[in-house]
């Protein structure tokens, strides 16, 4: 496969838009952000490429990545474990020129000799802000069909408040694209407009060797974004074209998106939309089911293995190993592992971090426009 | 480097009382608890007590068995010495035969043996539910400076004619061995697990395998054949939680009383005793309005929008709006329709079981029988299937099976 001239290898960039979500990734990065009762980010990222025969997997981390190298490990639940190929972890100072980077440039010109020495004719690029069935394949046929330099994924949304809202300061950089028969002519950077976008998902293809040349070039003035610094300055030289994504996409741009997005997945529609076109793999733990007694109230409920239900829990999403006692009451809530509701509690609208405990009696309420977000190993 | 003790685990049953679950899977794969499969507990057991090689004596139907261990990475026995295989029957310049006893299962595979020379070598039953840890066993073994140990349960004096009986001193060494006597002289059960010092195992196996008369079995040929030579016998009391799940009822009760942790006195949810199985990449469970769910277990996959109480859902199981199962196990993927009725029963694998049908009954008095219904079959629009029944084949919309 590897010398096929479609095969491709992966690169991810898993701190991207670390600081739209400060509260989460406190203790984690974008990609280990736990999603949907049972995942992380990246997994969606990551079985997307498994389903694509992309089996060289590169993951740039670049700072509070413990918690990824742990969820990851040899990479064997994506089939990542491989003799040639496989996944490949590129901390900082991984290599000699590799340091702690900014942007994709700096990054890849940090590990442009292991680029080098790889077979593979293309290369995906992408961040893991987003939960996607994405079918890589598709696209890289697509970018070799239309003859494109570079291709870049995109969809058609509004620009969310998350992107909108943040300041010069965070260094938020965001794409929307002017399209024209498939042809990238304008690549906007920030935009504030209001209305549906054709809005990038920091998605691309491109040819190794030309993804080598640039970077080297772009390297050398010290350029460090991707998009700003090399696609930009190139969009009436080369082809760059669009690649319309149509298919289901939760796009974690803030706390409040984050709250939504996994609520989106209640409704059945959504859940198969996003998970019926191939499966999405994840780390697998040793859990047991989820245990309903005999007062246990539910509706609505989504709930990864392991949970102990007594209480009443409506419209909400239980990761592994939450225990809801009896009397208690949950509403609207996302609990991530280990999330322990004593007797009698009450909560509404909450997101609780892992091993969070709510003391016997309490009652805590957020709002829809205002989930309240407790930290990890916190007791209220 | 030698092994100090390794395992050989017999998973040729046929499980034929298990008849509709068992028609094209070996009995240690049967589904059991939720998500896992019967042999999930001697594997776990193994890696709980230290043991890191185990043997796997497969004939009957193995094909999910194989799939199912593979290379035994979910229970940590992807060792790069020692580890878990698989042993079917294979030939031998000498000829090929099947596995014509337990011992002889075993008397096959010596040479798997002598690869890692072990000092001990433990002989368990891929057909049983129960957490127990071998390395007691071995100490005990060892205590006794035994030859062979076998572990024993103490079962009601009522219902020990049904089993094969361990009679021991007052120091646990075994005297005599009953076979289901009429007139038991003791209690102690042999749960069918052993240990023997590996030159014992194999100058009794070499010596069972001369005589042409023997059934090539461990209790009825190798165990008095020890007793004869009044070798260094122990019984091992084993108190813990303990069941062969040989026929449908046994099995049905195994997966209630996973329900009921806190009395049954099995606990799946040990931290400290973890049993590990292979898992599915599903998503969570969902449960809709309008659905109840009490008293239930229920893992990755399944969707409920019917009524579920007191039973066992596997992974992906579907119920729909007012559907309701009671008392039921209800294996991997299988779908219960709208309005169905599905009560004190198993139900296999990938079944689908039509709208408004029904599917046992409770027992009335002390009747206890547990409808069955075995992999892949599909139960039409209206059918019923009565509380006795075992389905292995498909029933059409409307009509009744007994």
């Amino acid at each position: 496969m590897v010398n096929s001239n479609t095969s491709a290898l992966g690169i991810i960039f898993p701190n991207s838009y670390d600081m739209l979500i400060p509260e989460l990734v406190n203790v984690r990065l974008m990609a280990s952000i736990p999603f949907a009762s049972r995942y992380r980010l990246i997994d969606f990222i990551l079985s997307s490429m498994t389903h694509s025969d992309i089996g060289n997997v590169s993951i740039m981390v670049n700072n509070n990545y413990h918690s990824l190298m742990d969820h990851l490990g040899s990479g064997r639940e994506w089939d990542l474990v491989r003799k040639n190929g496989g996944l490949h972890i590129f901390p900082p100072f991984a290599e000699k020129a590799s340091k702690q980077y900014t942007g994709r440039v700096d990054a890849l010109a940090g590990i442009l000799d292991f680029i080098r020495d790889q077979k593979e004719k293309y290369v995906v690029l992408t961040d893991t802000n987003v939960a996607i069935n994405f079918d890589f394949k598709a696209m890289i046929q697509a970018h070799i069909e239309s003859g494109a330099d570079v291709t870049i994924a995109y969809n058609e949304q509004e620009i969310p408040k998350g992107f909108m809202k943040s300041g010069p300061k965070d260094k938020c950089l965001y794409y929307t694209l002017d399209i024209e028969d498939g042809r990238i002519n304008k690549i906007y950077l920030n935009s504030k407009e209001a209305g549906v976008k054709n809005l990038s998902m920091n998605l691309y293809v491109v040819e190794r060797e030309l993804l080598i040349n640039l970077i080297e070039a772009a390297a050398i003035q010290g350029h460090v974004y991707f998009e700003r610094d090399v696609l930009m300055p190139i969009l009436n030289k080369m082809n760059i074209r669009g690649y319309k994504y149509d298919g289901y996409i939760a796009r974690i741009t803030d706390m409040k998106s984050y709250f939504d997005e996994n609520m989106k997945l209640l409704d059945d529609y959504n859940l198969e939309a996003l998970f019926s076109r191939a499966p999405i793999y994840t780390k697998l733990h040793g859990g047991d089911p989820t245990r309903y007694l005999e007062d246990a109230k539910v509706s609505e409920v989504m709930a990864a293995d392991g949970c102990v239900i007594e209480g009443n829990v409506e419209n909400s999403i239980l990761f592994r190993g939450v225990k809801i006692a009896k009397g208690a009451t949950v509403k609207n809530c996302i609990l991530m592992q280990g999330t322990v509701v004593e007797p009698g509690a009450e909560i509404e609208y909450l997101v609780t971090d892992k091993n969070v405990t709510v003391s016997a009696g309490k009652a805590m309420k957020g709002t829809d426009s205002f989930p309240v977000y407790i930290g990890k190993f916190q007791t209220v | 480097m030698a092994k100090e003790m390794i395992a050989m685990l017999l998973a040729g049953g046929q499980g034929s009382r298990l008849y509709a679950l068992t028609e094209k899977l070996a009995k240690p794969a049967v589904p059991f608890g939720g998500k896992y499969r019967i042999i999930d507990f001697p594997l776990s057991n193994c890696v709980n007590s230290g043991i890191d090689t185990v043997g796997i004596l497969t004939q009957y139907q193995p094909l999910v068995l194989n799939e199912y261990i593979g290379n035994g990475q979910p229970w940590d026995l992807d060792r790069l010495y020692g580890g878990v295989h698989v042993l079917p029957p294979y030939q031998k310049a000498s000829g090929s035969d099947w596995y014509k006893g337990t011992a002889n299962a075993i008397y096959q595979n010596l040479s798997f043996i002598e690869r890692y020379d072990p000092e001990y070598v433990i002989i368990l039953s891929g057909d049983q539910i129960c957490k127990q840890d071998y390395s007691d066993f071995l100490r005990f073994h060892k205590e006794k400076d035994a030859e062979f140990s076998v572990a024993v349960m103490e079962v009601p004096w009522e219902e020990a004619p049904r089993f094969g009986l361990m009679v021991a001193d007052e120091n646990d060494r075994i005297t005599e061995f009953q076979e289901k006597p009429k007139n038991p002289k003791s209690n102690l059960a042999s749960m069918g697990i052993y240990i023997f010092n590996w030159d014992i195992l194999k100058k009794y196996l070499e010596e069972d395998e001369a005589d042409p008369n023997s059934e090539n079995d461990f209790g009825n040929n190798i165990i008095p054949n020890l007793l004869r030579d009044n070798r260094k016998m122990y019984a091992y009391h084993f108190s813990g939680y303990w069941k062969d799940v040989g026929t449908i009822s046994s099995l049905w009760e195994a997966n209630m009383e996973v329900l009921d942790p806190e009395h049954s006195g099995i606990n799946l949810f040990d931290e400290d005793w973890k049993i590990y199985s292979r898992k599915s990449a599903l998503t969570g469970h969902k449960v809709s309005a309008g659905a109840i769910v009490e008293n239930s277990m229920v893992t990755d996959g399944c969707s409920i929008k019917g009524t579920v109480k007191h039973s066992i859902l596997f992974e992906g199981v579907k119920v729909e709006q007012g559907a309701i199962i009671e008392d039921a196990v209800i294996m991997g993927n299988s779908v219960v329709k709208r309005g169905a009725v599905v009560k004190h029963c198993i139900v296999a694998e990938n079944v689908t079981i039509g709208e408004n049908a029904v599917v046992g009954e409770m027992p009335t008095g002390d009747e206890n029988n547990v409808a069955t219904i075995g992999a892949g079959i599909t139960i039409g629009d209206n059918a019923k299937v009565g509380p006795k029944a075992m389905v292995n084949k498909n029933v059409e919309g409307g009509e009744e099976q007994w």
